[in-house]
């Protein structure tokens, strides 16, 4: 009997052991009462935390996000508030949070071409000082380096520290009426003129939009033109990363670029071109009126939503088009989420734990399953979610990665894109030429240059 | 008994303060409002006048203010663009408040005519005021919209050709007053209402025995009645217009082109959008200085002297 009990002890004991020997980042199973399920369903252990709190944006993947921190929230028993906030007001509520005392959020998520301001300002904790021994996975894509802020530098490249990570990864992708294409027996465009052919043969005026651009003033008109500017063999400054901040966005190709832009959008666009933002073009899209356009990814689950898409299953991505002599290029429009250094390290610590778990393949197969699209781990893309139907998308999406790239990475960035959202407008809207346009936008561009001490220059003025 | 005569000598100074505190004391009373509406509008003031003349920088965690005197107001000087958001505000402002102003009286004097369902009608026309700002931004876009809008929709009806009411820079501003019209003409017209039903009965009675018709009436008795109430009509919406910046934001955030930008539009992307504190803060204070000099001109006028509140 004594023996017995002793036995029952010393197994208990090692039970015990066992379970508080398991070491952090070692995969549990998901619930026991539930049947059993394939290995992929094995979710990252981070141990326990005090609540966290996570400023996020309002986006088309949003609901994705939720479903995915509930799942985080039931297995690990930790807390992760979301305070959720509309785009505009996202970036005045992360710096407030990151430039006061102390932040009440533990994650804050920003716009890509806002990080600098967040990097060079110094209101971010590097993921290292946080957790030396924090690795980040190969599998999750960097999109451009935008996590690592090169202080020596002052460039977001992978010599860096890692200061943030990546919480969504949209690139432009060209969005087309599959139905409509098969039935005139036309190939997914490569190039621009392919995109204008179609558009001269299928569009029908006010019914139907041969193509329709995000011309709106501001970021929407600059992030749009920014595929066409990049494939034509254009920039907005020479050689940014190496110190050369020359202004070459009033270049002739970027002219050719332009002009071609405007072309698309008058000859098949609607007559509010100037006033098209992203909104617009999902609603363009989805009730038949846009034949092609291109979109950043998160907002495809609107495509096959039969409660606000009248075409479901007619729309396709692919990789945006390229000028028959020029390369292809998408801009990324992704968001980097980063801990802010005015918080306590218990919390950062609890911060960091969401992240660990978040980034592994299991976590962001389930986040795109629930329409968290894109997820940032590119493992996720070659799982059997790319041969399901309503994931189409991804194989573009995939396809597209090699050529996205970001632009901006400066602390003039803003300014930039101000100057550039409102000249392309103005080019656009018929106040000013292509050439006149560019011309301008490369003056006040060089001027911003300029006040932030650059070395710069101005191309010789294109023909007015 | 009576109280010695060094008692009461001793008593005189303390008895004269304490009257001294007794006459002034609803001035003391106003001591700490006072000091807290300074500490809330002065150090602001003082904080925004250093930034002006000051670039902000951020680094490790921390604000860097470099003071550089003239600086943003050289920028001031070659922007272009505040110039053009400067004139849109002002054309934005003569227009708007000029329509709301003829429409608003207009409504009024009609509606004092009306005696019956008074609670109705009212009701009726508050309705856009109390409409939140972003609502009437959405509402606004979607009737505006150029393929599914209610006006485009009306106009093909009628065999015409659509607009773009939001994207064509000739129309762009006409249809953002149009909204600032149907919001702010409520406003106009319930407190000229008011005016209008606060006048005297005896003296309209007086000018119809004399034989006044409908305009000599409006012209010669009661606009010079309500005057006051006009003045302070004017003032308010002439500031508020000039400060006009939700529907704006919401219906087109200053395009296309530059057709709509206005100034409060423009300092919000200048300080929030672009970073650009220390520039932002010199377009701020010239914006309060404008508006002080309106404030201030008007008052010096026969219409601002009507103002009750003008002392």
């Amino acid at each position: 009997m004594c023996s017995k009990r002793k036995l029952l002890c010393v197994l208990g004991l090692l039970s015990v052991w066992a379970v508080l020997a398991l070491p952090r980042g070692t995969p549990i199973a998901l619930a026991a009462a539930q049947p059993a399920k394939p290995a992929k369903d094995l979710f990252l252990d981070v141990g326990k935390h005090p609540p966290i709190t996570m400023l996020i944006n309002q986006s088309p993947w949003y609901g994705g996000f939720e479903k995915v921190v509930k799942l985080y929230e039931e297995q690990t028993g930790n807390t992760l508030n979301l305070d959720v906030s509309p785009y505009a007001g996202m970036l005045e509520k992360a710096r407030n949070a990151a430039r006061g005392k102390e932040s009440p959020f533990d994650w804050v998520n920003i716009d890509t071409q806002n990080t600098v301001e967040f990097y060079l300002g110094g209101f971010l904790s590097p993921l290292k000082e946080i957790d030396s021994g924090f690795q980040l996975d190969p599998q999750v894509s960097t999109y451009d380096d935008c996590l690592f802020w090169n202080e020596r530098t002052q460039w977001r490249d992978r010599n860096g520290v890692l200061m943030g990570l990546p919480v969504q990864g949209n690139v432009n992708l060209y969005y087309y009426r599959t139905d409509l294409f098969e039935r005139a027996g036309l190939k997914v465009p490569e190039t621009w003129d392919e995109v204008a052919a179609a558009a001269e043969k299928l569009g029908k005026g006010g019914e139907l939009y041969g193509f329709v651009v995000r011309g709106e003033r501001g970021n929407a008109i600059r992030f749009d033109w920014m595929s066409y500017m990049l494939g034509a063999g254009a920039s907005i400054e020479k050689d940014a990363p190496n110190g050369d901040f020359t202004v070459t966005v009033n270049s002739p190709p970027a002219k050719r670029a332009l002009d071609f832009y405007l072309s698309l959008a008058k000859r098949f666009g609607p007559p509010n071109s100037g006033a098209i933002g992203q909104n617009d073009l999902i609603q363009l899209i989805t009730t038949g009126k846009a034949l092609q356009l291109n979109m950043v990814a998160a907002a495809w689950p609107n495509m096959d939503n039969p409660e606000r898409s009248r075409v479901v299953g007619k729309v396709n991505v692919a990789l945006i088009p390229r000028p028959a002599d020029g390369v292809f290029a998408t801009p990324i429009g992704n968001w980097v989420s980063g801990i802010p250094k005015n918080i306590p390290l218990e919390r950062k610590r609890a911060a960091l734990a969401f992240m660990r778990w978040f980034l592994t393949f299991e976590a962001q197969y389930k986040f795109a399953e629930f329409g968290g699209i894109p997820p940032v781990r590119m493992d996720v893309f070659d799982s059997d979610l790319a041969t399901r139907p309503q994931f189409r998308w991804m194989a573009a999406y995939k396809k597209s990665l090699p050529y996205a790239k970001q632009l901006l990475g400066y602390k003039e960035g803003a300014q930039v894109e101000a100057v550039l959202g409102l000249r392309l407008n103005q080019a656009l809207v018929g106040e000013l030429s292509s050439a006149k346009a560019l011309n301008l936008a490369a003056e006040d561009i060089y001027k911003a240059f300029q006040q932030g001490g650059r070395k710069t220059g101005l191309l010789p003025k294109l023909p007015e | 008994m009576a109280p010695a005569a060094g008692t009461r000598e001793a008593a005189g100074p303390a008895r004269s303060l304490a009257d001294l505190l007794d006459a002034t004391f609803q001035y003391w009373a106003l001591v700490p409002a006072l000091l807290i509406l300074l500490a809330l509008t002065l150090y602001p003031m003082l904080s925004i006048l250093r930034m002006a003349v000051s670039t902000i920088d951020f680094a490790q965690g921390q604000f860097l203010w470099t003071f550089t005197g003239l600086q943003n107001w050289r920028s001031f000087v070659e922007d272009w663009l505040f110039r053009i958001a400067l004139k849109n505000t002002l054309i934005f402002v003569i227009v708007a408040v000029t329509i709301e102003m003829l429409l608003g009286l207009s409504l009024a004097l009609l509606a004092c005519q009306i005696q019956m369902g008074k609670g109705i009608y009212r009701t009726i026309m508050v309705l856009p005021i109390l409409v939140p700002a972003v609502a009437i931004g959405c509402m606004w876009r979607l009737m505006y919209n150029y393929d599914f809008g209610i006006f485009n929709q009306a106009l093909v009806a009628l065999g015409l050709t659509p607009l773009a009411w939001l994207a064509d820079p000739r129309l762009a501003m006409a249809s953002v007053i149009l909204v600032d019209i149907w919001h702010w003409v409520p406003f106009v017209f319930l407190i000229l209402l008011a005016g209008l039903e606060a006048l005297p009965v005896e003296a309209l009675e007086a000018a119809n025995v004399d034989g006044a018709n409908g305009w000599q009436r409006l012209r010669y008795v009661i606009l010079p009645m309500i005057g006051p109430t006009l003045s302070v009509v004017v003032m308010f919406r002439t500031i508020f217009a000039f400060k006009v910046f939700d529907e704006i934001f919401l219906l087109t955030s200053g395009g296309p082109g530059t057709a709509t930008e206005v100034v409060s539009l423009y300092i919000y992307k200048v300080f929030f959008a672009e970073n650009r504190l220390g520039y932002g803060a010199l377009l701020a204070i010239l914006t309060i200085l404008t508006i002080c000099a309106f404030v201030g001109t008007y008052r010096w006028t026969r219409l601002g002297r009507r103002d009750p509140w003008a002392g």
